[in-house]
Protein backbone atom coordinates (compact mmCIF):
# COMPACT_ATOMS: atom_id res chain seq x y z
CA UNK A 1 0.00 0.00 0.00
CA UNK A 2 2.49 2.82 1.19
CA UNK A 3 4.74 1.31 -2.18
CA UNK A 4 1.56 2.05 -4.27
CA UNK A 5 1.19 5.35 -2.41
CA UNK A 6 4.79 6.27 -3.54
CA UNK A 7 4.36 5.68 -7.06
CA UNK A 8 1.37 7.78 -6.97
CA UNK A 9 2.79 10.65 -5.35
CA UNK A 10 5.70 10.44 -7.95
CA UNK A 11 3.46 10.50 -11.25
CA UNK A 12 1.52 13.45 -9.48
CA UNK A 13 5.09 15.23 -8.64
CA UNK A 14 6.14 14.56 -12.41
CA UNK A 15 2.87 15.63 -13.84
CA UNK A 16 2.97 18.93 -11.59
CA UNK A 17 6.62 19.65 -13.34
CA UNK A 18 5.21 19.13 -16.49
CA UNK A 19 2.14 21.70 -16.37
CA UNK A 20 4.25 24.01 -14.02
CA UNK A 21 6.92 23.91 -17.63
CA UNK A 22 3.83 24.34 -19.38
CA UNK A 23 2.18 27.28 -17.63
CA UNK A 24 5.22 28.98 -17.60
CA UNK A 25 5.70 28.60 -20.97
CA UNK A 26 2.44 30.62 -21.68
CA UNK A 27 3.51 33.55 -19.58
CA UNK A 28 6.46 33.76 -21.66
CA UNK A 29 4.13 33.59 -24.99
CA UNK A 30 2.70 36.63 -23.87
CA UNK A 31 5.56 38.81 -22.74
CA UNK A 32 7.45 37.74 -25.88
CA UNK A 33 7.24 39.94 -28.99
CA UNK A 34 6.94 37.44 -31.23
CA UNK A 35 4.43 34.83 -32.25
CA UNK A 36 6.32 31.78 -30.97
CA UNK A 37 3.81 28.76 -30.09
CA UNK A 38 3.84 28.23 -26.14
CA UNK A 39 4.16 24.35 -26.65
CA UNK A 40 7.77 25.00 -28.47
CA UNK A 41 8.61 27.34 -25.53
CA UNK A 42 7.68 24.87 -22.94
CA UNK A 43 9.84 22.18 -25.07
CA UNK A 44 12.91 24.94 -24.88
CA UNK A 45 12.23 25.48 -21.83
CA UNK A 46 12.18 21.87 -20.35
CA UNK A 47 15.52 21.06 -22.11
CA UNK A 48 17.24 24.14 -20.71
CA UNK A 49 16.40 23.03 -17.32
CA UNK A 50 17.61 19.19 -18.00
CA UNK A 51 21.15 20.70 -19.79
CA UNK A 52 21.56 23.25 -16.60
CA UNK A 53 20.42 20.69 -14.03
CA UNK A 54 17.69 22.28 -12.30
CA UNK A 55 15.53 19.61 -13.33
CA UNK A 56 16.60 15.75 -12.94
CA UNK A 57 15.60 13.30 -16.20
CA UNK A 58 14.43 11.17 -13.12
CA UNK A 59 11.49 14.24 -12.71
CA UNK A 60 10.18 13.89 -15.66
CA UNK A 61 11.13 10.53 -17.23
CA UNK A 62 7.66 8.44 -16.53
CA UNK A 63 5.61 11.45 -17.20
CA UNK A 64 7.33 12.06 -20.47
CA UNK A 65 7.21 8.44 -21.74
CA UNK A 66 3.69 8.06 -20.73
CA UNK A 67 2.72 11.29 -22.99
CA UNK A 68 5.50 10.72 -26.01
CA UNK A 69 4.29 6.50 -26.33
CA UNK A 70 0.40 7.62 -26.16
CA UNK A 71 1.58 11.47 -28.28
CA UNK A 72 -1.06 9.99 -31.01
CA UNK A 73 -4.15 9.70 -28.88
CA UNK A 74 -4.41 13.64 -27.86
CA UNK A 75 -4.87 14.28 -31.33
CA UNK A 76 -8.16 12.52 -31.60
CA UNK A 77 -10.72 14.74 -30.91
CA UNK A 78 -8.47 17.19 -33.56
CA UNK A 79 -8.61 14.77 -36.55
CA UNK A 80 -12.48 13.91 -35.59
CA UNK A 81 -13.21 17.78 -36.48
CA UNK A 82 -12.59 17.00 -39.88
CA UNK A 83 -16.61 15.98 -40.26
CA UNK A 84 -16.94 19.82 -39.79
CA UNK A 85 -14.48 20.36 -42.78
CA UNK A 86 -15.48 17.58 -45.65
CA UNK A 87 -16.48 19.81 -48.03
CA UNK A 88 -12.41 21.69 -47.89
CA UNK A 89 -11.58 18.59 -48.12
CA UNK A 90 -13.36 16.88 -51.02
CA UNK A 91 -12.77 20.07 -53.41
CA UNK A 92 -8.59 19.78 -52.79
CA UNK A 93 -8.30 15.76 -51.96
CA UNK A 94 -6.05 14.91 -55.05
CA UNK A 95 -4.18 18.02 -54.53
CA UNK A 96 -3.52 17.72 -51.13
CA UNK A 97 -2.17 13.76 -51.12
CA UNK A 98 -0.02 14.94 -54.42
CA UNK A 99 1.31 17.71 -52.24
CA UNK A 100 1.91 15.25 -49.47
CA UNK A 101 3.91 12.75 -51.32
CA UNK A 102 6.51 15.24 -53.79
CA UNK A 103 7.35 17.32 -50.73
CA UNK A 104 7.80 13.92 -48.78
CA UNK A 105 10.29 12.94 -51.73
CA UNK A 106 11.84 16.17 -51.64
CA UNK A 107 12.35 17.15 -47.95
CA UNK A 108 13.79 13.15 -47.96
CA UNK A 109 16.23 13.91 -50.81
CA UNK A 110 17.08 17.07 -49.51
CA UNK A 111 18.09 16.50 -45.98
CA UNK A 112 19.73 13.10 -46.40
CA UNK A 113 21.95 14.42 -49.14
CA UNK A 114 22.93 17.77 -46.60
CA UNK A 115 23.92 15.80 -44.45
CA UNK A 116 26.11 13.62 -46.43
CA UNK A 117 27.69 16.58 -47.87
CA UNK A 118 28.02 18.15 -44.54
CA UNK A 119 29.69 14.84 -43.05
CA UNK A 120 31.86 14.90 -46.01
CA UNK A 121 33.02 18.13 -45.79
CA UNK A 122 33.59 17.98 -41.85
CA UNK A 123 36.42 15.07 -42.89
CA UNK A 124 37.60 16.69 -45.06
CA UNK A 125 38.59 20.08 -43.32
CA UNK A 126 38.79 18.21 -40.07
CA UNK A 127 41.34 20.63 -38.65
CA UNK A 128 38.50 23.63 -39.12
CA UNK A 129 35.90 22.10 -37.83
CA UNK A 130 34.95 24.78 -35.23
CA UNK A 131 35.29 27.80 -37.87
CA UNK A 132 32.91 25.62 -40.68
CA UNK A 133 29.86 26.22 -38.07
CA UNK A 134 27.58 28.01 -39.54
CA UNK A 135 25.70 25.59 -41.82
CA UNK B 1 -30.94 11.49 -25.74
CA UNK B 2 -29.06 14.21 -25.61
CA UNK B 3 -28.45 14.01 -21.86
CA UNK B 4 -26.42 11.10 -22.51
CA UNK B 5 -23.38 12.82 -24.14
CA UNK B 6 -23.35 16.17 -22.92
CA UNK B 7 -21.11 15.45 -20.63
CA UNK B 8 -16.90 15.38 -20.53
CA UNK B 9 -16.64 11.81 -20.06
CA UNK B 10 -19.07 10.54 -23.08
CA UNK B 11 -15.86 12.11 -25.25
CA UNK B 12 -13.28 11.45 -23.24
CA UNK B 13 -14.53 7.11 -23.00
CA UNK B 14 -15.52 7.57 -26.47
CA UNK B 15 -12.02 8.56 -27.56
CA UNK B 16 -10.48 5.93 -25.31
CA UNK B 17 -12.09 3.04 -27.06
CA UNK B 18 -11.62 4.20 -30.28
CA UNK B 19 -8.07 4.63 -29.53
CA UNK B 20 -7.98 1.04 -27.75
CA UNK B 21 -9.46 -0.30 -30.61
CA UNK B 22 -6.89 1.33 -33.01
CA UNK B 23 -3.94 0.11 -31.33
CA UNK B 24 -5.45 -3.46 -31.30
CA UNK B 25 -6.40 -3.69 -34.81
CA UNK B 26 -2.38 -2.01 -35.70
CA UNK B 27 -0.76 -4.93 -33.57
CA UNK B 28 -2.93 -7.58 -34.95
CA UNK B 29 -2.42 -5.95 -38.88
CA UNK B 30 1.42 -4.39 -39.18
CA UNK B 31 1.13 -2.51 -41.65
CA UNK B 32 1.55 1.60 -41.17
CA UNK B 33 -1.63 2.03 -43.22
CA UNK B 34 -3.67 0.67 -39.81
CA UNK B 35 -2.40 3.84 -37.99
CA UNK B 36 -4.13 3.59 -34.33
CA UNK B 37 -4.95 7.66 -34.73
CA UNK B 38 -6.77 7.10 -38.14
CA UNK B 39 -8.73 4.73 -36.83
CA UNK B 40 -9.63 6.08 -33.66
CA UNK B 41 -10.65 9.08 -36.12
CA UNK B 42 -12.88 7.33 -38.24
CA UNK B 43 -14.66 5.48 -35.60
CA UNK B 44 -15.19 8.56 -33.37
CA UNK B 45 -16.18 10.73 -36.82
CA UNK B 46 -18.70 7.21 -37.75
CA UNK B 47 -19.99 7.19 -34.20
CA UNK B 48 -21.27 10.83 -34.33
CA UNK B 49 -22.27 10.54 -37.77
CA UNK B 50 -24.49 7.36 -36.94
CA UNK B 51 -26.09 8.75 -34.35
CA UNK B 52 -26.59 12.33 -34.96
CA UNK B 53 -24.48 13.29 -32.30
CA UNK B 54 -23.10 17.03 -32.57
CA UNK B 55 -19.59 17.88 -32.93
CA UNK B 56 -19.78 20.80 -29.96
CA UNK B 57 -20.98 17.85 -27.90
CA UNK B 58 -18.31 15.13 -27.92
CA UNK B 59 -15.51 18.05 -28.46
CA UNK B 60 -16.54 18.93 -24.27
CA UNK B 61 -14.77 15.83 -23.80
CA UNK B 62 -12.78 16.65 -26.33
CA UNK B 63 -11.24 19.91 -24.61
CA UNK B 64 -10.05 18.06 -21.66
CA UNK B 65 -7.48 15.75 -24.35
CA UNK B 66 -6.70 19.01 -26.13
CA UNK B 67 -5.39 19.84 -22.93
CA UNK B 68 -2.54 17.37 -22.97
CA UNK B 69 -1.36 18.66 -26.02
CA UNK B 70 1.10 20.83 -24.92
CA UNK B 71 2.68 18.90 -22.17
CA UNK B 72 2.67 16.15 -25.03
CA UNK B 73 5.13 18.89 -27.04
CA UNK B 74 7.22 20.16 -23.99
CA UNK B 75 8.00 16.51 -23.13
CA UNK B 76 9.95 16.34 -26.98
CA UNK B 77 12.51 17.85 -24.94
CA UNK B 78 13.42 14.35 -23.57
CA UNK B 79 13.77 12.74 -26.45
CA UNK B 80 16.44 15.68 -27.73
CA UNK B 81 18.07 15.51 -23.85
CA UNK B 82 18.92 11.38 -23.90
CA UNK B 83 20.23 12.11 -27.31
CA UNK B 84 22.41 14.57 -26.34
CA UNK B 85 25.82 12.31 -27.06
CA UNK B 86 25.30 11.85 -30.15
CA UNK B 87 23.94 15.72 -31.07
CA UNK B 88 27.49 16.77 -29.67
CA UNK B 89 29.44 14.50 -31.93
CA UNK B 90 27.35 15.21 -34.85
CA UNK B 91 25.29 18.79 -34.02
CA UNK B 92 26.89 20.08 -37.28
CA UNK B 93 25.18 17.79 -40.11
CA UNK B 94 21.99 17.25 -37.70
CA UNK B 95 21.91 20.99 -37.75
CA UNK B 96 22.39 21.57 -41.45
CA UNK B 97 20.45 18.64 -42.75
CA UNK B 98 17.27 19.84 -40.17
CA UNK B 99 17.67 23.43 -41.54
CA UNK B 100 17.83 22.65 -44.95
CA UNK B 101 15.24 20.08 -44.89
CA UNK B 102 12.55 22.13 -43.09
CA UNK B 103 13.71 24.83 -45.65
CA UNK B 104 13.17 22.36 -48.53
CA UNK B 105 9.43 21.27 -46.76
CA UNK B 106 8.16 24.42 -46.48
CA UNK B 107 9.18 25.18 -49.79
CA UNK B 108 8.35 22.85 -51.72
CA UNK B 109 4.90 22.86 -50.05
CA UNK B 110 4.76 26.56 -50.77
CA UNK B 111 4.86 26.30 -54.45
CA UNK B 112 3.25 23.03 -54.96
CA UNK B 113 -0.29 24.73 -52.95
CA UNK B 114 0.78 27.72 -55.96
CA UNK B 115 0.52 25.33 -58.47
CA UNK B 116 -2.73 23.97 -57.53
CA UNK B 117 -3.66 27.20 -57.50
CA UNK B 118 -5.06 26.15 -53.48
CA UNK B 119 -6.30 28.98 -51.21
CA UNK B 120 -4.61 30.74 -48.44
CA UNK B 121 -6.04 28.66 -45.54
CA UNK B 122 -5.62 25.61 -47.20
CA UNK B 123 -1.87 26.87 -48.15
CA UNK B 124 -0.94 27.54 -44.22
CA UNK B 125 -2.79 24.33 -43.13
CA UNK B 126 -0.48 22.21 -45.17
CA UNK B 127 2.75 24.49 -44.61
CA UNK B 128 3.80 23.01 -41.56
CA UNK B 129 2.79 19.37 -42.49
CA UNK B 130 6.37 17.86 -42.15
CA UNK B 131 7.10 18.36 -38.65
CA UNK B 132 5.17 16.58 -35.53
CA UNK B 133 0.73 17.21 -34.94
CA UNK B 134 1.85 19.48 -31.85
CA UNK B 135 3.77 21.62 -33.22
CA UNK B 136 2.36 21.86 -37.00
CA UNK B 137 -0.77 22.95 -35.07
CA UNK B 138 0.59 25.53 -33.44
CA UNK B 139 1.53 26.65 -36.19
CA UNK B 140 -1.24 26.47 -38.69
CA UNK B 141 -4.26 27.22 -36.23
CA UNK B 142 -3.01 31.08 -35.36
CA UNK B 143 -1.89 31.88 -38.99
CA UNK B 144 -5.46 31.32 -40.21
CA UNK B 145 -5.33 27.09 -40.95
CA UNK B 146 -7.86 24.38 -40.78
CA UNK B 147 -6.80 22.41 -37.67
CA UNK B 148 -7.88 18.84 -39.15
CA UNK B 149 -6.55 19.52 -42.54
CA UNK B 150 -3.30 20.10 -40.60
CA UNK B 151 -3.74 17.13 -38.45
CA UNK B 152 -4.77 14.71 -41.43
CA UNK B 153 -2.16 16.06 -43.54
CA UNK B 154 0.55 15.55 -41.04
CA UNK B 155 -0.50 11.64 -39.93
CA UNK B 156 -0.61 10.83 -44.07
CA UNK B 157 2.90 12.15 -44.42
CA UNK B 158 3.90 10.66 -41.32
CA UNK B 159 2.52 7.12 -42.64
CA UNK B 160 3.58 8.34 -46.41
CA UNK B 161 7.32 8.56 -45.24
CA UNK B 162 7.56 5.48 -43.07
CA UNK B 163 6.42 3.32 -46.17
CA UNK B 164 8.56 4.72 -49.04
CA UNK B 165 11.60 6.13 -46.96
CA UNK B 166 13.19 1.96 -46.92
CA UNK B 167 13.09 2.80 -50.72
CA UNK B 168 13.83 6.14 -50.78
CA UNK B 169 17.15 5.16 -48.92
CA UNK B 170 18.35 2.80 -52.00
CA UNK B 171 16.76 5.06 -55.00
CA UNK B 172 18.61 7.97 -53.52
CA UNK B 173 21.77 5.87 -52.72
CA UNK B 174 21.75 6.92 -48.66
CA UNK B 175 24.58 4.58 -47.17
CA UNK B 176 24.96 6.66 -44.08
CA UNK B 177 23.03 5.91 -41.19
CA UNK B 178 22.60 9.43 -39.88
CA UNK B 179 21.65 10.68 -43.05
CA UNK B 180 19.15 8.36 -43.41
CA UNK B 181 17.86 8.78 -39.40
CA UNK B 182 17.97 12.38 -39.82
CA UNK B 183 16.22 12.28 -43.26
CA UNK B 184 13.30 10.02 -42.07
CA UNK B 185 12.86 12.18 -39.11
CA UNK B 186 12.94 15.52 -41.50
CA UNK B 187 10.25 14.40 -43.93
CA UNK B 188 8.08 11.95 -41.94
CA UNK B 189 8.48 13.12 -37.81
CA UNK B 190 7.26 10.25 -35.15
CA UNK B 191 5.03 7.77 -37.49
CA UNK B 192 8.65 7.75 -39.44
CA UNK B 193 10.64 7.31 -36.49
CA UNK B 194 9.02 4.22 -35.21
CA UNK B 195 10.46 3.07 -38.59
CA UNK B 196 14.10 4.47 -38.57
CA UNK B 197 13.92 2.64 -35.12
CA UNK B 198 13.34 -0.48 -36.99
CA UNK B 199 16.34 0.40 -39.40
CA UNK B 200 19.13 0.73 -36.56
CA UNK B 201 19.99 2.59 -33.21
CA UNK B 202 21.87 5.34 -35.01
CA UNK B 203 18.85 5.82 -37.99
CA UNK B 204 16.08 5.71 -34.45
CA UNK B 205 18.11 8.56 -32.38
CA UNK B 206 18.74 10.50 -35.51
CA UNK B 207 15.46 10.04 -36.79
CA UNK B 208 13.85 11.34 -33.45
CA UNK B 209 16.31 14.09 -32.64
CA UNK B 210 15.35 15.38 -36.28
CA UNK B 211 11.76 15.66 -35.02
CA UNK B 212 12.50 18.36 -32.48
CA UNK B 213 15.07 20.08 -34.13
CA UNK B 214 13.27 20.25 -37.53
CA UNK B 215 10.36 21.34 -35.11
CA UNK B 216 11.80 24.16 -33.92
CA UNK B 217 13.08 25.62 -36.85
CA UNK B 218 10.29 24.93 -39.03
CA UNK B 219 8.58 27.60 -36.44
CA UNK B 220 11.05 30.36 -37.28
CA UNK B 221 10.86 29.53 -40.55
CA UNK B 222 7.35 29.87 -40.67
CA UNK B 223 7.66 32.91 -38.37
CA UNK B 224 9.44 34.79 -41.02
CA UNK B 225 7.04 33.87 -44.10
CA UNK B 226 3.60 34.03 -42.52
Amino acid sequence: MAELLRKFMKIIRQIGIVFAVCWVSQVVEKVLPVDFPASVIGMVLLLICLLTGFLKIEHIQEKADFLMENMAFFFVPAGVSIINYFDVLESAAVQIVLICVISTVVTFAVTAWTVKLTIRLMERRKTERREKGNE
Amino acid sequence: MSELYVSPYFGVALSVIAFGAGVRLNRKVKTPICNPLIIAIVLVAAVLLIFKIPYESYNVGGEIINMFLAPATACLAVAVYTKMQVLKEYWLPVLAGCAAGSLASVGSIYVLCRLFGLDESLTVSLLPKSVTTPIAVSISEPAGGVVPVTVVAVIVTGILGSIISPFLIKIFRVSDPVAAGLAIGACSHAVGTSKAVELGEVEGAMSGLAIGICGIITVLVSMVIL
